[in-house]
């Protein structure tokens, strides 16, 4: 009897010691983008048992990996609900895959936003029409949410600058997203030039966008290609830009 | 005979207690089931549903890692459970402290045993990892190759940086290691129960227990230190869980490493001092358990 | 003053009951030395508490009050047993190593390496007989092979000291035999053994002195011989005597204070009866 109080008096005294230490590791772990998954009863009613129970034992990225087949499959079944619920319960057990969040946004807001607009038993466009917006923001939900998981990886700045440019019609949100994923280390070098597109599609911001674009042209031969060269000749139109400033109109 | 005198401390002695163990075990069929299963596991996963070239690296590192994880666990634990208790049972136990063998040499040759055994599986495990995970990369290089032909080499050279860097991630040895020193966290901690536990099953049952709240023992601490509203009933559970139960989840890092997280290499050294302290700190206690025991 | 090589001064071990106010007194104040080269049997009924004595001589139980001491060093240190061998009554040892590998892993742990303890190995084997199951798992060893190879492993460092807990207790007459014989030999050499055992009549040929438990407390020690003798009778074996002779003999005895109490055959022992006949039955192993 006195054997087990002093055991567990003991047991208490190496958790009081090591109380800080970990503490202080798992905030280190925190801070290096580990551990991401939140374990609190919330996951349970996002995961099911089977994912609380994986997450519990430390296998929730394989949970995560079966979540997210399943939701191949319930695409190819367009179940576009169960797409959504399968792919919630693969990023919130890995947050930390790029691709998951990826996939979700684009099954939200390319794929089930098509499919409600042409959906055949809804006569009413303007329901129609507003199930489509609902998909591009449960889309955009997504990639914010995966961009607050992975400040570090350029993708999902990337395809949500896609998804304001191809869906919400948002130039200048788009070129915000495009220049946050430039900034990040590992970025293409197009992601630049994207921003600097983006930038000259949205009204009000013509000046900014050419001075962006003539920094690109400036840096040299591999950054003028034709897109470039053509928004570049617009914008001089449409800012009555000097003739002696502006580049070579040979230049196509 | 005499020789030179009792030597408190003996690493042959340790090491004999040790090799006996390890070939103990070695020859129980349960350890061959087991590992042909996980071996299974990892080979079968070359014949997975094939997505795209990142899913499929993604499955086959998560399927791979899962298995040796959950093996490594539940080896730890079975394996060291019986130890002590076969030994006392079958009296064998009086014919090894009857010679000069002291206590905290036992169980130190017994657990040494016990990571001989899981060293040498993580191994086996890794090796057939790798070699499944170099043969698909190749596979699909050879496919990529075939498939972009005709595109610049720099497209074509960055397609095969993209599927290299999908297969291979600097992260997965370390995350192997933590796989291993997790395992011998629990080894050290089932010896630690086994020496006052009933029975084999129960120490079995306790360890699964401690396994699932030790996933859980993080939250609770951090709930504990920020001080969050709940009776005292509730803060005086959670306390006793947090001060008790060990912290599991530091050691589970190949969930992200899988996911392409990179760990920084004085965060991994952190990590596997804490396993290494867990499991000397587990074993101390066994041995204190173990010392005043009635045999 | 020789130091003995077993003493035992005022042991006494009481087993806490858990659950229950009342505790087990399984050694009560017991006292006895064994000298060097002695063979010392500790008798008495099954819960007397002779296991409990030799597992605290051994260091594998601590005492209640009292010491105990191997050759002058206390039971309680990890040395006192460089020179000690133990066999457990029923021992089981590691299914799934051979007879070699285990004796070469109770050899390492007394400290024997190299070619030493190759060579001891293969003497012990000799010596227990079981050379031919050298390389064969102890799993499929039968009873009395278990027993023999832990004779050998208690033997494998030369000890100075051997102590045996129900050495012939479910072994057959002619492997009781073999052991009673071994630790003749023992003795022979010089070797001190302490045994125990509730079969009397075996040990009585064998042991010097004995020493008999009951509920743990010693209720008779000393000599075989002393403690057996009757002392006011004696017995003597004629051969070929005629009835004339007896008839004179009895005469004799009429006139003086003797008394005459029985005259009988004398009777061989069902043990040698059996084993001279089952001797001619060819040895299978």
């Amino acid at each position: 009897m006195i054997r087990s109080a002093l055991v567990l008096f003991f047991l208490a005294l190496f958790g009081v010691l090591r109380l800080p230490i970990e503490s202080r590791l798992s905030e280190q772990h925190r801070s290096a983008y580990f551990h991401q998954a939140q374990l609190e009863l919330g996951l349970r009613e996002q995961v099911g048992q089977l994912g609380f129970l994986a997450a519990l034992s430390g296998f929730r990225s394989l949970v995560a990996d079966v979540a997210f087949i399943q939701a191949h499959v319930a695409w190819e079944r367009t179940e576009w609900g169960r797409v959504f619920l399968l792919f919630r319960e693969a990023t919130t057990l890995q947050p930390r895959s790029v691709m998951f969040w990826d996939m979700a946004a684009w099954h939200m807001a390319w794929n089930a936003s098509v499919a409600a607009m042409n959906d055949s038993s809804q006569p009413n466009e303007y329901l129609r029409r507003k199930a489509q917006k609902e998909y591009f923001a449960l889309g955009r939900d997504f990639l914010e949410r995966g961009i607050k998981n992975n400040p570090d990886r350029p993708e999902l700045y990337e395809s949500l600058g896609r998804l304001y440019k191809d869906k919400l019609g948002d130039h200048a949100a788009a070129a915000r997203c495009y220049e946050r994923a430039a900034a990040l280390p590992g970025a293409p070098e197009y992601d630049k030039r994207f921003a600097a597109y983006e930038l000259s599609f949205a009204p009000g911001h013509e000046q900014e966008a050419y001075t962006a674009l003539r920094q690109l042209y400036d840096l040299g031969e591999h950054e003028r290609l034709p897109t470039l060269l053509s928004r570049l000749k617009y914008l001089e139109a449409a800012l009555n830009i000097p003739l002696h400033e502006r580049i070579s109109p040979s230049e196509k | 005979m005499s020789r030179s005198g009792h030597r408190p401390f003996s690493l042959s002695r340790i090491g004999a207690l040790s090799g006996n163990t390890f070939t103990e075990l070695v020859r129980l069929r349960v350890f061959y089931f087991l590992l042909i299963f996980a071996l299974l596991l990892i080979g079968n996963s070359l014949f997975m549903a094939r997505l795209s070239f990142q899913q499929e690296f993604q499955v086959l590192k998560d399927v791979s890692l899962g298995a040796m994880s959950i093996f490594t666990s539940i080896l730890a634990i079975v394996a060291t459970a019986q130890l002590l208790p076969r030994d006392v049972e079958d009296r064998t136990i009086y014919t090894i402290l009857a010679k000069p063998v002291p206590r905290y040499e036992y169980l130190i040759g017994k657990l040494g045993g016990v990571l001989l055994l899981l060293a040498f599986s993580v191994l086996a495990m890794t090796a057939l990892f790798f070699a499944v995970l170099f043969l698909r990369e190749h596979m699909l290089i050879a496919a990529t190759m075939r498939e972009t032909t005709g595109m610049r080499p720099e497209q074509i050279q960055e397609a095969v940086e993209r599927l290299k860097a999908s297969a291979f991630n600097a992260g997965l040895v370390p995350g192997i290691v933590i796989i291993f020193l997790k395992a011998s966290l629990l080894a050290a901690l089932t010896l630690f129960i086994s020496t006052f536990a009933t029975s084999n099953i129960f120490t079995v049952v306790v360890m699964v227990f401690i396994y699932f709240i030790g996933h859980l023992q993080s939250t609770a601490r951090e709930y504990w230190l920020q001080e969050h509203g709940g009776g005292v009933l509730v803060k005086i559970f959670v306390a006793f869980v947090a001060l008790i139960f060990p912290d599991l989840q530091l050691f589970n890092l190949v969930d992200d490493i899988v996911a392409g997280t990179a760990i920084p290499m004085a965060l991994f050294a952190k990590t596997a001092v804490l396993g290494i302290v867990y499991t000397s700190v587990y074993i101390f206690f066994a041995w204190v358990s173990f010392h005043g025991k009635e045999l | 003053m020789i130091e003995p090589a077993v003493a035992v001064n005022n042991l006494t071990k009481i087993f806490p009951i858990p659950f229950r106010r009342t505790k087990l007194v399984a050694v009560r104040d017991l006292s006895l030395e064994v000298a060097p080269g002695q063979v010392y049997g500790l008798l008495g009924p099954n819960g007397s508490g002779k296991s409990t004595t030799l597992k605290i001589i051994l260091g594998l139980v601590s005492p209640t009050a009292g010491r105990t001491k191997i050759f002058g060093r206390d039971s309680r240190e990890v040395g006192s047993r460089e020179a000690v061998g133990f066999l457990p009554e029923n021992p089981y040892f590691y299914k799934y190593l051979t007879g070699a590998e285990t004796l070469r892993f109770y050899g390492k742990l007394c400290g024997l390496g190299g070619r030493e303890l190759k060579t001891r190995t293969a003497e012990m084997l000799q010596l227990v007989g079981l050379q031919d199951a050298r390389d064969r798992r102890l799993g499929g060893y039968s009873k009395g092979m278990l027993q023999r190879i832990g004779l050998a492993q208690a033997l494998i460092q030369e000890p100075k000291l051997v102590v045996l807990d129900e050495p012939t207790a479910g072994v057959d007459p002619a492997g009781s035999r073999e052991i009673r014989d071994l630790i003749l030999d023992l003795k022979g050499r010089g070797i001190t053994v302490l045994l125990s055992s509730h079969l009397l009549a075996q040990v009585q040929e064998i042991c010097d002195r004995v020493g008999i438990l009951a509920h743990g407390i010693l209720v008779r020690e000393g000599k075989v011989q002393d403690l057996l003798s009757i002392e006011n009778q004696t017995e003597l074996i004629l051969e070929d005597a005629t009835p004339e002779t007896l008839a004179q003999i009895a005469a004799l005895l009429d006139k003086s204070q003797t008394r005459l109490i029985g005259q009988r055959h004398p009777q061989t022992t069902l043990e040698r009866l059996f084993l001279e006949a089952t001797a001619r039955l060819p040895e299978k192993e």
